[in-house]
């Protein structure tokens, strides 16, 4: 298997505070790698260092092998990186059909000139963008959605919303930031159902940071669990449950 | 070294001026986040004031506390204007609408260039005190500085010792928490303006003697001066403040002398202290809050069913054909010279639609770009390009200074970006415009019209006509590519981005790159309005591109509704009709009537923020999408 994603000994130093301190990770393609820990543990930087919000202090990130820790955000999203975000990040006052345009834009091409003189690749830039996310709509069954404004979403709506958008840009890797959070029972439930349906069909590969055991557990080929910002364990997802050191760090109880 | 230490030491007492304005900016800046950019009109309108009582027998002291009462009331009317407004940059415009009231009334009064009242002077120039042969001060400058200093400490110990003091700090943090624990927040606001405007009252009355007598424009330019030590002093400490204007005051003199080399340079004290605005903003810990724009920006337009946009374009320019040829001049005529001035200042409003309303940036110096088009042209055409080459040549020159003002707006804040832009117009107004590779040496530059379009004799009304069809056709077409733009690939990365700029980069787009071409298109536009108008008059020069332009324009495009294309053709008809009435700015001669002006402009600015921040255009389309629901009901 091939590494999609790599992160070699990356730190993050805010201060005198390491955020992030030597996490190595890999997530081979296809795979889906759960990230977890409890508050403060350092998650949400990795994904950050990872998408290129967040510069690392120490450390590589490699993508598809290439290194891209000096990359800027959206090169990285060229290569194939795809996030969603732990407060829902739509884009307000756009319709949903637009906030996916904006993602399927990726894949086309047009300059400030085409588009205010109308030259030829305008029209075909917004028809292929519209064509790409009707089509994501569908997959996802939310075209009912499409000419909604996006604020009027509840979350359950808005979070399916960001994963079509995150779709929209044609993934390889995946990176979901607890995409379960603020979702009742039946809609994790149902959630976790549609992230194993794209995961089959579309067999991009997924990073996903959660607390919800309900979503990794069925989910999860690998779990890497996080604790004050180093890796505390690593592997099967059951092996890691019973992992006496992550009880600990988790749950609180003693290690005997 | 004796030199440099004398000269340094002779920017001392107006330095200390500056401090004391700056002190009035951060005083309001630390209750109430908003930025009160008409300090330096707040000074300008004491400093007549005073010097009308001194006039009319008032004993000096007795003058200078009266006009400092009338700052006190200025601040406190600005504070009860500011209330209603949502967020820091709206409640900061208001402030633009109040710079333009006070210019306005000044001039209006007394008359705009004419500097014939004295200012009031606290002790005579009699005296002169020798201070180790190193420099001789003035009476009158020894006791600005003793006067300056004692007050910075008193406001210091104030703000840090008394009840009121804490207060403001507790409101200014979180206004909701202390509206809980009892502390009347409104009150404290009330009071930290008053007391604002009368610290920036007081400066103003000080400084006019040393700025060589009283000036309409002088005196409101100052507020550059006092916008760079309130930076220094981080908008927060009064003590650092007051260092910063003084060290302001200290380097000026040696710049000025550094560069006396440059033949013709003027403005060189505007030019150092914008040089510390744009350092100390670049240097400032960005406050991680990015809600400021409150109400201003609007909320991008709905998604038109395809139907409606082409009406609406279709009426939009419907009414730039009919309505334009509308104006006509004193003998009846249809006016071809009115309708290339209606196109041309369109063109201005829709560059700030562009900018304000699709970028999402705000900027106080549209007319300096519109310069940049006339200048760039003009030089240009010296050089024998013909002139639609030279006018795109203008244009993107104007596109390059646009980005170049751009590119720290990739770490600024707008409220910030707003404090660049409008030192850059004070900047522009003092240095640029006079710089002799920009100027000619009467500060005109010659542009002369394409041969089309020429005015000579015989060939008059013709040349006018081609002039206005070029005009409008080019301001046609700038407003479809401006509608276009914004609903294509370009407008949709635009939107997206001022909804939340990590996402937007997650999705594939460079922020700075897409922020820069905004920016760079909406200069482009100005530039071709400023070309456009320097073939019109046929000549570049600064005085239509004056800070009072840039003001105002920004003013209309709120007025009218920073999200609407088709509004910036009553921009242009605004511009234009207000002309005809009431005389061009750069028109000395009817200087009270374009006070006028200016202050129904700023009036009416201040109304439009306190009833709703969408300008016209969005009173008017909320009632237009109200009406299906009354149906329905």
């Amino acid at each position: 298997m091939s590494a999609i994603l790599e992160l070699r000994d990356v730190g993050v130093r805010f201060g005198t505070f390491d955020a992030v301190d030597g996490v190595s990770l890999t997530v081979n393609a296809g795979e889906v790698v759960g990230l977890i820990g409890p508050n403060g543990a350092g998650k949400t930087v990795t994904f950050n260092v990872i998408t290129g919000l967040q510069p690392a202090t120490r450390g590589r990130v490699l993508l598809g092998g290439t290194d891209v820790t000096r990359q800027p955000a959206h090169v990285r999203t060229a290569m194939g990186l795809s996030r969603t975000f732990q407060v829902v990040q739509l884009f307000a006052g756009m319709s949903v059909l637009q906030n996916l345009m904006v993602a399927a834009h990726r894949h086309t091409h047009a300059g400030v000139l085409v588009d205010a003189l109308r030259l030829p690749g305008r029209g075909r830039a917004l028809r292929q963008a519209e064509e790409r996310a009707r089509a994501v709509l569908a997959f996802l069954e939310l075209s009912h959605l499409a000419d909604l404004e996006v604020t009027s979403l509840p979350v359950g709506q808005a979070r399916l919303v960001e994963l079509a958008r995150a779709l929209c840009l044609t993934p390889t890797c995946l990176l979901l930031d607890e995409p379960a959070s603020g979702l009742d029972p039946g809609e994790t439930a149902d959630f976790v159902a549609l992230l194993a349906h794209v995961r089959s069909t579309l067999g991009c590969a997924m990073l996903l940071v959660e607390h919800d055991m309900g979503v990794v557990m069925p989910l999860c080929d690998h779990v890497i669990v996080m604790d004050f910002g180093k890796v505390l364990a690593s592997g099967p997802p059951l092996e890691v449950r019973d992992d006496p050191a992550v009880r600990a760090a988790y749950l609180g109880e003693e290690v005997h | 070294m004796k030199l440099y230490v004398s000269l340094a030491l002779s920017g001392l007492p107006i330095g200390a001026m500056y401090a004391l304005s700056a002190m009035g900016i951060v005083i309001v800046f630390k209750t109430s986040k908003v930025f009160n950019f008409a300090a330096g009109a707040i000074g300008l309108a004491c400093a007549y004031f005073a010097s009308t009582l001194h006039s009319h027998g008032f004993p000096t002291l007795l003058a200078v506390a009266v006009a400092v009462l009338l700052g006190a009331a200025i601040g406190v009317l600005m504070e009860l204007t500011v209330r209603p407004a949502k967020g820091a940059l709206t409640g900061t415009i208001v402030t633009l609408g109040w710079l333009l009231v006070l210019q306005g009334v000044v001039g209006w009064v007394y008359g705009t260039q004419v500097a014939t009242n004295e200012p009031v002077q606290i002790v005579g120039d009699g005296n002169f005190i020798d201070w180790g042969g190193v420099l001789l001060y003035s009476n009158q400058q020894v006791v600005l500085l003793v006067v300056a200093a004692v007050l910075a400490a008193g406001l210091a110990v104030f703000f840090t010792v008394t009840a009121l003091g804490t207060a403001t700090r507790a409101v200014s943090e979180a206004p909701d928490a202390a509206r809980l624990l009892g502390i009347g927040v409104n009150r404290v606001n009330l009071v930290a303006w008053g007391l604002g405007g009368a610290v920036s009252g007081f400066a103003g009355v000080l400084v006019a003697p040393l700025l060589g007598g009283l000036d309409t424009t002088k005196l409101v330019v100052f507020t550059v001066q006092a916008l760079a030590a309130a930076l220094v002093g981080r908008l927060s400490s009064l003590p650092l403040t007051f260092a910063g204007g003084v060290t302001l005051g200290l380097l000026q003199p040696i710049v000025a002398r550094a560069l006396q080399q440059f033949d013709g340079i003027k403005g060189t004290q505007e030019l150092t202290a914008f040089a510390v605005v744009l350092v100390s903003l670049l240097f400032m810990k960005r406050s991680g809050r990015r809600d400021v724009g409150g109400g201003l920006l609007p909320a991008p337009l709905q998604p038109l069913p395809r139907g409606v946009f082409a009406v609406a374009t279709a009426v939009g320019v419907a009414l730039a054909v009919l309505l334009a040829p509308l104006l006509v001049d004193d003998v009846g005529n249809a006016s071809h010279y009115n309708v290339s001035q209606v196109a041309i200042w369109g063109l201005a409003t829709l560059s700030l639609v562009l900018l304000v309303g699709v970028v999402g940036q705000v900027s106080v110096c549209q007319a300096v770009f519109m310069g940049c088009g006339a200048y760039g042209t003009g030089i240009a055409m010296g050089h024998g390009v013909p002139f639609l080459l030279a006018i795109v040549i203008g244009a993107v020159l104007a596109a390059a200074v646009a980005a170049l003002v751009g590119l720290p707006a990739l770490r600024l804040e707008p409220l910030e970006l707003a404090i660049a832009t409008l030192s850059l117009s004070f900047t522009a107004d003092r240095f640029l415009y006079s710089w002799p590779p920009l100027a000619s040496s009467d500060g005109n530059r010659p542009v002369a019209r394409p041969g089309f379009a020429n005015i000579d004799p015989g060939h008059v009304a013709n040349g006018q006509r081609a002039y206005a069809w070029l005009a409008l056709g080019i301001f046609v077409v700038a407003c479809f590519a401006v509608a276009s733009l914004r609903r294509a690939r370009t407008g949709a990365a635009l939107t997206a981005l001022r909804s939340s700029e990590p996402a937007t980069a997650a999705m594939g787009f460079s922020v700075v790159s897409v922020k820069l071409r905004g920016f760079a298109a909406s200069g482009f536009i100005a530039g071709l309005a400023g070309a456009l108008y320097a073939g019109l008059v046929q000549g570049a020069s600064g005085a239509a591109f004056d800070f009072t332009r840039s003001i105002t324009l920004l003013a209309y495009a709120v007025i009218i509704g920073v999200g609407s294309v088709p509004g910036a053709v009553l921009g242009g008809m605004i511009v234009t009709l207000t002309t005809l009435t009431f005389g061009s700015t750069s028109d000395v001669a009817n200087g009270s009537q374009v006070s006028l002006t200016t202050m129904f402009t700023g009036i009416i600015l201040i109304a439009i923020l306190a009833l709703t921040p969408e300008g016209l255009t969005g009173i008017v389309s909320r009632n237009v999408r109200k009406q299906p629901e009354l149906v329905a009901a």
